[in-house]
């Protein structure tokens, strides 16, 4: 299995749980801070020898600073030295493909190669940031990554009659160095995404979710692939695991419960997110999207195989659960925000301990 | 979309009468059918809204006219360049669909002084190598020529007399997937073409199209987001804008003109 290390590039500052987030609190120095942590994480990950770094789109509030992660990766070929540089990723519909094309493509002639490209709807409220219509949000999606293929891989200069997008002529420079293209995750959360992925063979990637429900979407990939009459390889199956890890279990527990929780992006307002739904954002299951999202406590998330915590050997063996449960390719790791000193030392320890062990299975 | 009826014509070209449809006003668009025979759809209504829109049947398709023997896809485009002639249309817009995609090619090359524009619509002209013949079952053939079959009407049942033959005719005239003695002509063509392909198409595959900019000078590929075979078909509104938009400004189309401001 391998193993990638993700910063949402939290900022580390007090901030009110509601979405959009009003800039009154916000304080520049915090907000440096957080981000040479993060770079400061990746790059420690790294030299731990992390298969990936990853970095993700989100907008209008502190729970990630990384609007355009185009830009923080483009930071990260020059740090990152070994790993690949996932971005998982740009939020398609509310963005010009074209240009998520090109900025894939010179992140991967900066980095020599090593971009993985996640292309994903995003969150219900990222509907609001840039003024698109979340009901149109599936069709928009699919649409978008298949002219991002072909101006990827079409020899010629091309022009686009879409239904949501129109370009008379399409020719990117640079064009990215792996061939055909880098490899394209996918969210596979909802059954639609998994028909999609199997549909256009490309990977799939599952956040904000639990063992269990992952697991029945894998199922439903691998179906779907298989009737497609492809077997996707185990690299095309990720899955985002929270983390923080101690010398032992009461200290790592007890650096959890001190920090509380904060709300997820899309439960931050209601308001927004029930607009979203009615407008039909979540699709054939919606219930069981928007359940997915719901907070848990600790102790339920670590059961639900949202969140590895403990001293190194009980991560380990939370790691190994979810592999036996899951068989992802790809565990990605996000580091819990408890603290400068105590979160780089929660990415050592999963480095030194946890990731050889990992990397066998 | 506008009221447009087209009517319908014969006209008289070395020994064979010609049938042809017709509707509208201004700058003349000839329309060459694929395989399947002349078919009009709601894309031909909207462009006939703004020109003068002339759908020939190719001789020896449809029951009326019998095959009247062409040895070659070129020499078919020779009568039918005379069956147009006779129109006395002057410079004239060619767009031609799949099999009737690479008689335009022949037709372009052979009189290339006659034309305006040419707009190759999925042209069979190149083809990847040891594809079957089209299925001769309709159902099937119609699930193979839509992305979305299940929105588009069911062609009405053919004449199995007529459909025999006009498979005859193509297998007899389309030629091997690659023709050098084609390809070789289309270095010389200085028209405006646009090169049109339906994302999902699986009759031509739409990584043929790439292959036409690189042996067309003038030529432009669009792909046709969601559309099989008969993009026209399954996206009609979008594109007839696309082709007109086209005919009317050649290579410049490439510069949008629809304006941005959403209030004024």
């Amino acid at each position: 299995m391998k193993v990638a290390l993700f910063s949402p590039v939290p900022y580390l500052g007090d901030a009110p749980a509601i979405w959009p987030v009003p800039a009154e609190a916000y304080s520049a120095e915090v907000a440096m801070a957080s981000t040479q942590l993060a770079l400061e994480q990746f790059q420690l990950a790294d030299e731990l020898g992390f298969d990936w770094v990853t970095v993700a789109e989100h907008h209008y509030a502190p729970l990630s600073l990384t609007p355009n992660p185009a830009v923080l990766a483009g930071a990260l070929t020059q740090r990152v030295r070994r790993a690949r540089i996932a971005l998982l990723g740009p939020t398609l519909p509310i963005l010009n493909p074209v240009r998520v094309a090109e900025e894939v493509a010179m992140l991967d002639t900066l980095s020599g190669g090593r971009v993985i490209a996640g292309l994903l709807r995003g969150t219900s409220n990222e509907y609001v940031t840039y003024d698109v219509n979340p009901a149109e949000s599936r069709e928009r999606f699919e649409e978008a990554l298949q002219l991002i293929l072909r101006a990827w891989t079409e020899p010629q200069p091309f022009g686009w009659l879409g239904r949501y997008y129109e370009y008379r002529s399409v020719s990117i420079w640079p064009r990215p160095v792996q061939r055909p293209h880098p490899p394209v995750y996918i969210s596979a959360s909802s059954p639609e995404g998994g028909e999609f992925a199997a549909r256009h063979r490309l990977g799939v990637g599952f956040a904000f979710t639990t063992v269990p429900l992952a697991a029945e979407a894998v199922r439903h990939y691998r179906e779907r692939a298989a009737e497609a009459g492809w077997e996707p390889a185990e690299d095309q199956v990720l899955y985002r695991v929270a983390a923080h890890l101690a010398e032992s279990d009461e200290q790592a527990l007890q650096d959890l419960e001190a920090r509380g929780s904060r709300p997820s992006y899309s439960r931050s307002n209601r308001a927004i997110d029930d607009a979203s739904a009615g407008a039909g954002y979540y699709g054939r299951d919606a219930a069981r999207q928007r359940a997915r999202l719901q907070r848990h406590g600790l102790r339920e998330r670590i059961g639900l195989g949202q969140l590895l915590a403990g001293s190194p050997d009980t991560v380990l063996a939370q790691a190994r659960a979810i592999h036996e449960a899951l068989r992802p390719g790809v565990l990605e790791v996000v580091f819990e925000a408890v603290g400068r000193e105590k979160t780089l030392r929660a990415v050592e320890l999963f480095g030194t301990r946890v990731l050889p062990c990992l990397r066998e299975l | 979309m506008a009221e447009v009826t087209f009517a319908e014509r014969l006209v008289a070209a070395e020994g064979v009468r010609v049938r042809y449809l017709e509707a509208g006003v201004g700058d003349p668009l000839v329309v060459l059918h694929g395989a399947g025979g002349l078919r009009l759809g709601p894309a031909h209504h909207l462009l006939a809204a703004r020109r003068r829109v002339i759908a020939i049947e190719i001789p020896g398709f449809g029951a009326s006219v019998a095959d009247h023997g062409a040895a070659s896809l070129r020499e078919l485009a020779l009568t039918v360049a005379t069956a147009i002639e006779r129109l006395d249309l002057g410079r004239f817009d060619l767009m031609g669909h799949s099999f009737g995609g690479k008689l335009a090619l022949w037709l372009a090359v052979e009189r290339p002084e006659s034309l305006r524009a040419l707009v190759l619509v999925a042209p069979a002209a190149i083809r990847p190598e040891g594809r079957p013949p089209l299925p001769e079952d309709p159902a099937e053939l119609h699930r193979l020529l839509h992305a979305h079959p299940e929105r588009q009407p069911a062609a009405p049942p053919p004449d199995p007399e007529v459909a025999a033959r006009q498979r005859e005719l193509v297998a007899r005239l389309i030629g091997p997937p690659r023709e050098p003695e084609l390809e070789s002509r289309l270095a010389a063509l200085t028209l405006p073409v646009l090169v049109l392909f339906g994302t999902e198409d699986r009759v031509v595959p739409p990584e043929m199209g790439r292959l036409y900019p690189a042996l067309v000078p003038g030529s432009h590929l669009v792909f046709v987001f969601d559309a099989g075979h008969l993009p026209d078909a399954e996206r009609p509104e979008a594109f007839a804008a696309l082709v007109d938009d086209f005919l009317e400004r050649h290579r410049g189309f490439l510069v949008r003109r629809r304006s941005g401001l959403i209030h004024p």
